[in-house]
């Protein structure tokens, strides 16, 4: 008999023995085996997803439900939307900006031309700040 | 990614012939079973993001790496021990654990018919003379030709060359056939 053949029935004779293991260490083997699962990765497990717009009162969807076209038209719309809103209130913050600055400088002007104001005001910071709070702006 | 299914169904089907080699390697049945368990809970906490297919050779590397901190344990317990026991004067200590520890008795029961009782007898016999086989010996064979890996798989696992892997083999199968004769046992 060659080494592979004698191994072969060593082997099947381990088997054996691994399947009429006593009830009790069957029983530590099984709570060891549940033990290391609950401890697996939380990675491994499903992902939780929840959806970033959700309807109040709406209740529980399915996974198959939620990866539909309306469902993902709704996913997007949910991450889209606040980042639309931020961009249209930075252009409008920065239009009154502008639009403020104009005033300012007409209010100079005005400032310069009628009350022969010397035209060094214009580098003056605080002439600008005392013309906008005469004129209530 | 294995998933949790695929992660409990490979440890119920390796976790016997886990428990086995840890026995044959440690010859208790407790420590065995603790350091099983410490084998699942490194896999299911380190490795469960690995694929299905990559579980097999890592649990068995963890498993032989879990043996191995056992003894090394053993070794630095019995060395603190020794060290005071001198002081105590209790009985000196210093022997390696795997030299020391007593063969395993055959676990199984005797049972009513006559050819299962003498099939279970020789299964103990097969199993205590494994136990009995050098921890190098052992571990090759039982790798190969149990866990069936290759040579290649079973010298990485070990940490050891092809051929060295092949010359244990060998001598474990030589050795196990004459102890095996030498009890009247024939395969």
């Amino acid at each position: 008999m060659n080494e592979v053949e004698f191994a072969y029935r060593v082997r099947q004779a381990l088997n054996e023995g691994a399947d009429s293991l006593d009830y009790r260490i069957l029983t530590r083997l099984e709570q060891a085996r549940r033990i290391a699962l609950a401890r697996q990765k939380s990675a491994v497990d499903a992902p939780l997803w929840v959806p970033a717009l959700r309807f109040a009162g709406e209740g529980g969807t399915s996974a198959s439900d939620e990866s539909t076209p309306a469902w993902l038209w709704l996913r997007r719309l949910g991450v889209l939307a606040p980042m639309i809103a931020l961009a249209v209130g930075f252009v409008g913050i920065y239009r009154w900006h502008e639009d403020q600055a104009i005033a300012e400088h007409a209010n100079m002007d005005l400032a310069v031309l009628l009350d022969d104001t010397p035209i060094d005001t214009y580098a003056d910071k605080g002439f600008g700040v005392m013309i906008r709070n005469e004129q209530g702006l | 990614m294995a998933t949790r299914k695929e992660l409990g169904e490979f440890l119920a089907s390796a976790e016997r012939r886990a428990y086995k080699q840890a026995v044959f390697a440690l010859r208790d049945e407790d420590n065995a079973l603790d350091v099983v368990q410490d084998a699942m809970l490194k896999l299911s906490e380190h490795y469960s993001d690995r694929p299905a297919q990559e579980l097999p050779p890592l649990f068995t590397r963890i498993l032989q790496n879990s043996i191995h901190d056992f003894f090394r344990r053993q070794k630095v317990r019995s060395t603190w021990v020794t060290l005071l026991s001198a002081f105590t004067g209790g009985q000196d200590n210093d022997e390696d654990p795997l030299e020391t520890l007593e063969a395993m008795h055959g676990t199984e029961a005797a049972e009513s018919a006559a050819d299962r009782a003498e099939r279970a007898q020789i299964v103990g016999i097969i199993e205590q003379e494994i136990a009995q086989l050098p921890a190098r010996q052992r571990q090759a064979f039982l790798l190969r030709y149990w866990e069936d890996m290759d040579v290649a798989e079973t010298a990485a696992t070990m940490g050891c060359s092809e051929g060295s892997v092949k010359t244990h083999c060998s001598r474990a199968t030589h050795a196990l056939a004459r102890a095996l004769q030498a009890r009247g046992i024939t395969l």
